[in-house]
């Protein structure tokens, strides 16, 4: 937490490297959080449906309930420490404004929901399927201008 | 520190995801132990007490190696916002997070002594699970009282 309290990054310049490299690694792990739904969730809103209620006339099995909440479980301790240290460095970076107070509570409450929301959609039925692909691209998307933003202010400001 | 009252609300969403996080935890156990297949609660929980499941050392460090850098991860940063603390003292601080960084182990350890044959009934399993779900659940309440 040292970045919290050091006032001056100036003065600092391994610091400000490191906050640098972190941030990007946050950016990379967010793409490939993407990609890795993407191949054990599905890509569209049909493919999705086949993975969670699998389909009886083609013999295609859904997916275990343990499989899917252990996606969740660690999709929620993921999220958690790469959004506490991407919001901890935007406070950081851009003090406590109204916009970063605001997306601040946007990406975390998205990706809370964005792990929730898949398991509620297993149990609830398919018309949930297009709001969890909606919060989950929300987060996603969200998280990655924050850190592109972030990322931007530490290497050229 | 630098906008510190801001800091909080970080802090503060850590709360109800760990909340998930350990919910999502005990559910994947007591699912490993035979909830799904039509069971209550409470006679997974019996069955847990009396024949729980047999697990292999393999299965059971499989599932040990993440938790025990990811429980230790979950602890320290909660316990670490502590320190701005100034509503609880440290050492009541550092009571309660030895306290939990211990049931924590005790958690994870806890299944072996099934295994290895030292325990047939899985009450120590339960106990370790009950002790580390409230010694956590004391921290997080702590967290939240100095916010």
């Amino acid at each position: 937490m040292k970045f919290l309290i050091t006032k001056e990054l100036g003065h600092t310049r391994l610091l400000t490297i490191l906050m640098s490299a972190v941030v990007f690694f946050i950016l990379l792990y967010l793409v490939f959080d993407v990609a890795l739904h993407a191949y054990v969730i599905g890509t569209d809103r049909h493919g999705i449906a086949l993975t969670l209620f699998g389909d009886a006339e083609n013999f295609v099995e859904p997916i275990l309930l343990d499989t899917l909440l252990l996606q969740v479980h660690s999709d929620l301790f993921m999220s958690l420490f790469s959004l506490l240290i991407l919001t901890s460095i935007g406070i950081r970076m851009y003090g406590g404004t109204r916009i970063i107070r605001w997306a601040v509570h946007l990406v975390f409450v998205l990706g809370m929901l964005s792990a929730v929301m898949l398991l509620v959609a297993y149990f609830v039925g398919t018309w949930l399927i297009p709001v969890w692909i909606a919060v989950f691209v929300a987060w996603h998307v969200f998280a990655f201008v924050l850190g592109v933003s972030v990322l931007k202010t530490l290497l050229f400001s | 520190m630098k906008d510190s009252e801001f800091y909080k609300i970080p802090i503060a969403y850590l709360l109800p995801y760990s909340v998930l996080i350990v919910a999502s935890g005990v559910w994947l156990f007591l699912l490993s132990q035979g909830l799904d297949s039509a069971q209550s609660l409470m006679q997974t929980l019996k069955d847990i007490f009396y024949t729980p499941e047999a697990k292999s050392v393999r299965g059971l460090i499989e599932v040990a190696t993440p938790h025990l850098f990811a429980m230790g991860m979950l602890i320290f940063v909660a316990a670490h916002f502590m320190l701005f603390s100034t509503r609880v003292s440290k050492k009541t601080t550092a009571i309660v997070a030895l306290m939990v960084f211990g049931f924590a182990l005790f958690d994870i350890l806890a299944y072996f002594m099934i295994s290895f044959g030292w325990l047939v009934s899985g009450w120590m399993k339960l106990l370790a699970m009950v002790s580390f779900v409230s010694a956590l659940t004391l921290l997080l309440s702590l967290l939240a009282f100095s916010l």
